[in-house]
């Protein structure tokens, strides 16, 4: 499954390194990662991620492959 | 790090943690604000009301501020309410853990709690009855406990929110919960909501207001003009890890106003941003050890020393917590960072400091192994993957045996099986061949073991014995289970005299921590002994662990040990005392929570024995089949072979030699043979082979029995009568004497063999006198097995008179014929007392009873208790159930 996930904000280096597995990119405030999640515990797995590291999720959706 | 855990408790107190560390006080102690922490009325007030609601839950993101608002407003409680507070912190603790845990936050304030509440031995179980009893302790307070859970999103087991919800629903008035989370807990919130039950503070509510927002920041030394404050607020949102930071942030800066403009426009991730700019006006020094802290849960400055290399940890971690930059105080030394910056620092530390992260891990697990902490130490060991050291610490530790039991085990099996081929040595092998047998892979667990071996034979050439000493004790404890598992009894004897000469080279203090590696080694044993049918030296063994302490530690073993006894006592055919025994071990299961339905099961299966032997089929019927699941390490020969023996009883009993024969082949896989358990088995297939005309193969089989134990003398002897005749039964039974060495299930049977003699040579007097014995020998045991499958001649002596021809007799069948006797030990129930059983099936009281039929209640207990002598019962429901099978009812 292909999703993608839209954060506030830009993030740093080191945050982006923390979804290795991720491709990102960062537009007008806000930043997308992107890529392929491989089943739902990764999924919530990456919601975690991101609420330990503060970011605010805006968006998350799946994306036709 | 002294004084850490240790709380004085004693060692009686059920109140160790099941992962047998001592309790971390800081887990309990409600956290201290900094000196710059804004008191908020609007939200303090709301949690008032939430005492008057059974259940407030708090959320919001990380760093919303909700730890501290809780924190403030539990410390002011003026009406003297206890408040017990415990941080959940291990993601992913199983129920045992957290009510451990909880009964401990209740103790700490002094909850009493009730007697007999049990505890958890398993990590990950825990028997409801603690629960239920919770509840009931506390619904009895005149005054509410506040329990506050923080941090409870690291629950994740959906079994604890409802066993939470279950105390909190029977606790009543008397338990007032505040759940303390970043995401909304499993618990039914619909319905406390709907009911008006729940106070519910969140996010938004948290939020500062721009007035707040204003007040913190001259709390940090900040005037700043309301249009300031107001941007401020909307770029954090009033979030109040962010308002601290960038306090933080602008106060070292020249020109804070500016500094903090210059936020607004930035388009960073708020927390990313500001955590990055406290971080570099930190010097160097102090920058480095916050990102080498960030792999620890909580540090004290002996361990982050050990982690810098430097030697200033104290002073700098004391300044940093006085700040508020990040760490915070817990109380007795200790510091942890606030959990969103941990995060962030140590993605920061994978980039700027690469590869270091496991040098790290192995520096704390030195440190915490040096410390004596070892649960932490392997944490941390098998996070920088190094199996030496951490397979290392488990063996020299001793706590080898925690892989079978103990709360450990799980989690043990967990860490090591990241392990994989990695680690070479001694004690790598040794845990691989631990984790083998705990899943009962005998011959895996055995190559492992040579290894381990010849590793240790190779240490004996270069170092002193004395260094591996613990590993060797390890290893001796294995190859003792590794034989019980084999039914090897000769192996399992020298590995128990090698651990016995080891044992003096370890140190006592070791033995004392772990009395689980006593407790199997015993077990294993007394198993292995059982097996060999030397059941005096057996019971030796077991009894000593059975009658040890109880500790959550050897809970398995204990529940085990007693377990077999039972079993030797009903081999002996002393189904009362094996009743009672089973019974305490499963007790012991129950007390304990043990993680399978009992433990090793053999409880259960004596227990499904004696029903047989009670003709009370479908008890044991279901009592066999909850048994089937027992622990695997401990599913050695003795319980196959107890098992297919009790299974092909039962298919005796219920007239299905077929079956029975089936249950019974082929033979349970073992290095020696078992002379009872072949002897039994032997003559549980000659019975079905006589029970379907097939005397020659029957008398072929007698010749595997052998005369000791003494049921397999009267066994044998039953097979004779039919196969050889009266006089070859006797002339066994005469040799073999059962009758001074054996309970009555053995010589109940003696006695029968010696009256069907009697009756074959038409000495009825003899016959008749026999059968009274072996009748009231019987009473007491409530054996009935023996009579019934005694054969058709026993009815002639049971009945004192015949039966008043016309009138139904108990279990003769629908259609019995005028000259046939009652069956056996069933007197005929008077008008009078059948009236008093089929108004007890009714489930009516004894009151109840003498009302109905106009008597007084003193004659319907006559009445009852002549029931239960007829039907040999001792309580009501049983004399209903037998009543029915009888088709009396």
């Amino acid at each position: 499954m292909r999703y993608e996930i839209r954060v506030d904000g830009h993030l740093s280096e080191p945050l982006i390194r923390v979804f290795p597995e991720l491709d990102h990119v960062t537009m007008s405030g806000q930043t997308l990662l992107f890529g392929h999640v491989v089943d739902e515990a990764h999924l919530y797995g990456l919601l975690a991620r991101c609420q330990s590291l503060g970011l605010r999720v805006l968006e998350m959706r799946q994306v036709p492959e | 790090m002294t004084g850490l855990g240790d709380d004085g408790s004693s060692a009686a107190e059920p109140l160790a943690d099941p992962h047998g560390d001592p309790f971390l006080r800081t887990r309990f102690a409600v956290p201290a604000r900094p000196v710059t922490y804004l008191r908020r009325e609007r939200l303090t007030g709301h949690l008032d009301q939430g005492l008057r609601t059974p259940l407030t839950m708090v959320n919001g993101a990380a760093g919303a501020g909700k730890t501290l608002l809780v924190a403030d407003w539990a410390e002011r409680l003026d009406d003297g309410l206890p408040v017990a507070w415990f941080t959940t912190e291990t993601a992913g603790d199983g129920p045992g853990m957290f009510w451990a845990y909880l009964l401990r936050a209740l103790h700490a304030v002094g909850v009493p709690l009730p007697d007999g509440i049990g505890f958890p031995a398993d990590a990950n179980r825990v028997s409801p009855a603690l629960q239920a009893r919770l509840a009931a302790g506390l619904s009895g307070r005149e005054r509410p406990v506040v329990l506050v859970l923080d941090e409870f999103d690291r629950v994740t087991a959906p079994e604890i929110a409802e066993q939470l919800e279950f105390v909190l629903h029977h606790a009543g008035p008397g338990l007032r919960l505040v759940l303390v989370t970043r995401t909304e807990p499993l618990l039914p919130l619909h319905r406390y909501r709907a009911a008006g039950e729940l106070t519910e503070i969140r996010g938004a509510e948290l939020a500062f207001t721009p007035d707040e927002a204003a007040e913190l920041m001259e709390l940090h030394g900040l005037r700043l003009p309301p249009a300031a404050v107001g941007a401020l607020v909307e770029r954090t949102r009033g979030w109040a890890a962010g308002l601290r930071l960038c306090a933080l942030a602008a106060g070292e800066s020249q020109d804070p106003e500016g500094y903090l403009k210059e936020f607004e426009a930035d388009r960073s991730a708020i927390a990313d941003f500001l955590l990055a700019e406290v971080l570099k006006r930190q010097d160097a020094a102090t920058q480095d050890l916050l990102l080498r802290v960030s792999v620890l849960d909580r540090f004290c400055p002996g361990l982050t020393n050990a982690l810098t290399g430097r030697d200033d940890a104290e002073a700098v971690l004391a300044r940093l917590s006085r700040d508020d930059a990040f760490v915070e105080h817990l109380g007795h030394g200790l510091y942890r960072l606030h959990p969103l910056f941990a995060e962030i620092l140590r993605a920061h530390l994978r980039v700027r400091l690469p590869g270091l992260e496991p040098e790290l891990h192995r520096r704390a697990a030195a440190w915490l192994r040096r410390s004596g902490r070892l649960a932490e130490a392997l944490g941390h060991g098998a996070a920088a993957g190094d199996w030496e050291f951490t397979a290392g610490a488990l063996v020299d530790d001793l706590a080898i045996g925690q892989f079978f039991t103990g709360p450990h085990s799980d989690a043990l099996a967990g860490l090591f099986s990241r392990m994989g081929r990695e680690g070479t040595g001694a004690a790598p092998e040794l845990v691989r061949a631990a984790d083998r047998l705990a899943r009962r892979e005998t011959d895996a667990g055995l190559t492992h073991l040579r290894r381990a071996r010849r590793e240790l034979a190779e240490y004996a050439e270069y170092d002193g014995p004395a260094d591996a000493a613990a590993a060797r004790l390890s290893c001796a404890l294995l190859e003792a289970l590794a034989a019980r598992l084999a039914g090897a009894p000769e192996r399992a004897e020298d590995a128990a005299r090698a651990a016995g000469e080891l044992r003096e080279a370890v140190p006592g203090e070791l033995l004392e921590r772990h009395p689980e590696l006593t407790a199997l080694l015993l077990d294993h044993l007394g198993s292995a002994r059982l097996w060999a049918g030397r059941f005096e030296e057996a019971r030796a063994a077991l009894s000593t662990v059975a009658d040890s302490a109880p500790e959550a530690a050897t809970a398995l073993p204990r529940e085990d040990s007693l377990g077999r006894l039972a079993l030797i006592d009903y081999l002996d055919g002393w189904l009362g005392r094996a009743e009672r025994r089973a019974r305490e071990a499963l007790a012991e299961t129950e007390r304990f929570g043990l993680p399978r339905p009992s433990g090793s099961g053999v409880g259960r299966l004596v227990l499904a024995a004696v029903a047989v032997d009670r003709d009370e089929l479908g008890q044991a019927q279901a009592l066999l089949g909850t048994s089937a699941e027992a622990h695997p390490a401990l599913r050695d020969p003795v319980l196959e072979a107890g098992r297919a023996l009790t299974t092909a009883r039962l298919h005796l009993a219920r007239g299905d030699p077929g079956a029975a024969l089936e249950a019974v082949e082929p033979e349970v896989p073992a290095d020696a043979v078992s002379p009872w358990a072949r002897g039994q088995t032997a003559l549980v297939a000659a019975a079905a082979h006589l029970a379907e005309g097939r005397t020659e193969t029957a008398a072929e089989l007698l010749r595997e029995v052998p005369d000791a134990p003494p049921a397999c003398a009267v066994g044998a002897a039953r097979v004779r009568l039919v196969t050889d005749g009266a006089d070859a039964a006797v002339r066994l039974l005469d040799r073999a004497r059962p009758e001074g060495r054996a309970g009555p299930a053995v010589t109940v049977r003696a006695t029968l063999v010696r009256a069907q003699a009697a009756d074959e040579a038409g000495d009825g007097a003899r016959a008749r006198r026999l059968v009274a014995r072996a009748l009231a020998e019987a009473r007491r045991e409530r054996l009935r097995r023996p009579f019934t499958e005694a054969g058709p001649w026993i009815r002639r002596y049971l009945g004192t008179a015949p039966p008043p021809a016309g009138r139904r007799t108990p279990g003769a069948g629908p259609s019995p014929r005028p000259d046939e006797p009652p069956p056996p030990v069933v007197e005929e129930l008077s008008g009078r007392e059948r009236e008093v059983l089929r108004r007890l099936a009714l489930a009516m009281s004894t009151e109840e009873i003498a009302a109905d039929l106009y008597v007084s209640v003193n004659t319907v207990k006559t009445h009852l208790k002549n029931v239960y002598r007829k039907l040999s019962v001792n309580r009501r429901n049983e004399a209903v159930r037998r009543a029915r099978e009888l088709g009396l009812l």
